[in-house]
């Protein structure tokens, strides 16, 4: 019985998860049964709501694909969020520039801008660490603060809509648009281009040779060098796919669901990304589950404030404490494989 | 008035709010000097920040007790700087993941343990704050006279910090044992020292500096609570101490130096100007970003850092 121990451990986590839960539900004086059945209501309770979690899902498989490739390649990209507005400010920027264009070529066009815009922005602090060893984890949080005050300033100047008085940009031409998939639900077409990303993203890092130097940078830099691999360069390419992603997943926002450049369109997805990266253990197919498993989480927490008064940022909490718990986790099982081992030693 | 007189106003209004904006940059760096030097990197500084801000406007607005609040305040931070610590130096986790998981976790729970108890209010519930003591004489000094001498206890505390921790790293034989966790946690271990606990000697001194910082942002600057008021001052304080090369006296500079870039943004955007106050807003993070590219090539890091350490292992 190899996995008794392992399973244990994930048990108990789930237990410890669910305490906090509680303990923070009963904190604010609601009830936990009508809690948990508003969440659960919420996510799987109706396909609206389903759908919404898939719609959530979308943009956070695109950005936490950006960060796993960023993270393979030992580049920790923090930044996603402020890449997110950057790709999100391109893509509304490509549709006021070319509102003639039939929606083949301008959705490409949009879309590959976003993806330029988004990884040039991640390439920045990716050409100081290679070049200079600075650190990439200051250097893109600093950015994501910068690009979310440049989208403000973009949507109060020369991408604001004349003909309104909020801080918004005009609608982008009906071409650009991406379809709907089911028709009374907000799912879009992005969910399929970020199905798609994900198998790219598998191909690129386990069936290509671009794939296979990058892993081998993250792995170990040193050995990477020794053999003849840039750093460098891997780092500078990793830095632009991580950052072009989450340029999709903008663009996957603007031309999905908002239609305009709006300020503050991102509640924090660049964030939630790295937390889905870090979950789906930096593997597409894990991300795809991990991402979809979180949306459903931050979609619940958003039915359960409706109905049952308990602030959304409970989300955040149990997100933060899951982490933990996996780090404190692998922590004990480190230990008792150890003290295994020394127990066999002695007999 | 004359000119020159005028002058002089300005440029001592001007230093006295960079002071005033350099202090929580200064005492959190400083907090993170002590963790970096023992070989902890503390990514969390800005959940550390943002709990010790809570802990103490929530204390001091329902007791109306400053010195409770600090208390709360370093209290709070403390706690959370010893789970980092915890998470590094026990379970010998990742370090980035760890402190970005907590800034996760406390950003939430401040935000939920706000609603909960001031539920949704349109007045904003506020908290006492900190009066100014003018040192007699000196204050009087031209120019820096106000600035560093008619403040509020946090300013006089800070200078003081920079000092008694500077006499700590470099004239004590505590100063040693830090560096030695840092730089060579495996000798440090062959010498008798027990690293462990000089990690969480130096993760709690860090969580109550950086939790004081935050008790200034809400006992001094504000006076009022919001979600996520420290808006990256703790990631700041980490690029100050990267500029600072992880020196008290360094930490001071690089910290006014940002303090004073936050002080001009606020000074012309409350000129009335026609610029978009995000032009404004994002300066201070510019700074921050051009302050890091200054530090390149002069990084002094222990060498120990971010290296969880295993006593069994060469």
């Amino acid at each position: 019985m190899k996995h008794v121990p392992t399973l244990i451990s994930y048990i108990v986590m789930t237990v410890l998860l669910f305490c906090i839960a509680c303990s923070l539900i009963l904190a604010v004086g609601s009830s936990v049964i009508s809690s948990f059945s508003s969440f659960f209501n919420g996510v799987l309770g109706s396909w609206y709501g389903f759908s919404e979690v898939l719609v959530r899902a979308t943009v956070l498989i695109l950005a936490g694909l950006g960060v796993s490739i960023g993270f393979r390649t030992g580049f920790f990209n923090i930044g996603a969020e402020g890449q997110i507005y950057m790709g999100g400010a391109a893509a509304a920027a490509a549709g006021m520039l070319f509102p003639g264009l039939p929606g083949i070529l301008l959705g490409p066009i949009a879309c590959a801008s976003a993806l330029l815009a988004g990884g040039l922005w991640a390439m920045i602090p990716g050409f100081f660490k290679s070049r200079f060893g600075l650190s990439e984890v200051l250097m893109t949080i600093m950015f994501n603060y910068i690009a979310i005050n440049i989208v403000g300033l973009l949507v109060r100047t020369v991408m604001k809509d004349p003909s309104y008085p909020l801080p918004m940009s005009p609608e982008i031409p009906q071409a650009m648009q991406l379809p709907y998939l089911m028709m009374p639900t907000r799912l879009h077409a992005g969910l399929i281009i970020a199905l798609l990303s994900a198998a790219a993203v598998y191909l690129l890092m386990w069936r290509t040779v671009s794939g296979f130097t990058m892993r081998a940078v993250g792995l170990n830099p040193r050995g990477a060098l020794c053999s003849g691999i840039s750093c460098t360069r891997n780092i500078l390419l990793a830095s632009l796919l991580s950052g072009g992603l989450a340029g999709i997943a903008g663009y996957s926002e603007i031309a999905g669901i908002h239609y305009r450049l709006l300020e503050g369109f991102s509640p924090g997805f660049g964030y939630v990304a790295i937390i889905i990266a870090l979950l789906g253990k930096n593997h597409p197919a894990g991300i795809v589950i991990a991402a979809i498993g979180i949306a459903g989480l931050q979609t619940g927490s958003m039915t359960m404030q409706r109905q049952a008064g308990v602030p959304a940022s409970i989300s955040w909490i149990i997100m933060g404490a899951l982490v933990l718990l996996i780090l404190a986790r692998k922590a004990v099982m480190q230990m008792y494989a150890a003290q295994k081992a020394m127990g066999e030693q002695r007999s | 008035m004359s000119p020159a007189i005028e002058l002089v106003n300005t440029l001592q209004t001007f230093l006295t709010a960079s002071v005033r904006m350099a202090v929580p940059l200064v005492l959190a760096g400083l907090g993170e000097t002590y963790s970096e030097k023992s070989g902890i990197l503390n990514i969390g500084l800005e959940g550390i920040m943002l709990f010790g801000a809570f802990a103490s406007f929530i204390t001091a607005h329902l007791t109306n007790s400053i010195p409770l609040g600090l208390a709360a305040g370093m209290t709070a931070g403390c706690l959370i700087a010893l789970l980092h610590a915890f998470m590094s130096i026990t379970c010998r986790a990742d370090q980035t993941v760890s402190g970005l998981s907590i800034n996760f976790l406390v950003s939430g729970l401040t935000s939920y343990l706000f609603l909960m108890i001031f539920g949704k209010t349109t007045t904003l519930p506020v908290c006492p704050t900190v009066s100014e003591h003018a040192v007699p004489l000196l204050s009087k000094l031209p120019i820096i006279g106000p600035a560093l001498f008619e403040q509020n206890g946090f300013v006089y505390f800070t200078m003081a910090a920079v000092l008694i921790s500077w006499i700590l790293f470099y004239r004590t034989e505590w100063g040693v044992i830090l560096h030695a966790a840092g730089e060579h946690p495996q000798a440090a271990d062959s010498a008798g020292l027990n690293v462990s606990a000089i990690r969480y000697g130096a993760a709690a001194v860090n969580g109550m500096l950086t939790g004081l910082a935050g008790s200034y942002l809400t006992l001094s600057l504000l006076g009022f609570f919001l979600e996520n008021l420290t808006s990256g001052k703790g990631y700041i304080a980490l690029a100050v101490v990267i500029l600072g090369r992880r020196d008290p006296k360094g930490v001071l500079l690089a910290g006014l130096l940002i303090g004073a870039a936050d002080a001009l943004q606020f000074r012309i955007q409350a000129s009335g100007s026609a610029i978009p106050s995000q032009v404004f807003i994002m300066f201070p993070y510019v700074i921050t970003v051009a302050v890091l590219l200054f530090s390149i090539g002069r990084s002094s890091e222990p060498a120990a850092l971010g290296k969880p350490f295993v006593r069994s292992r060469r």
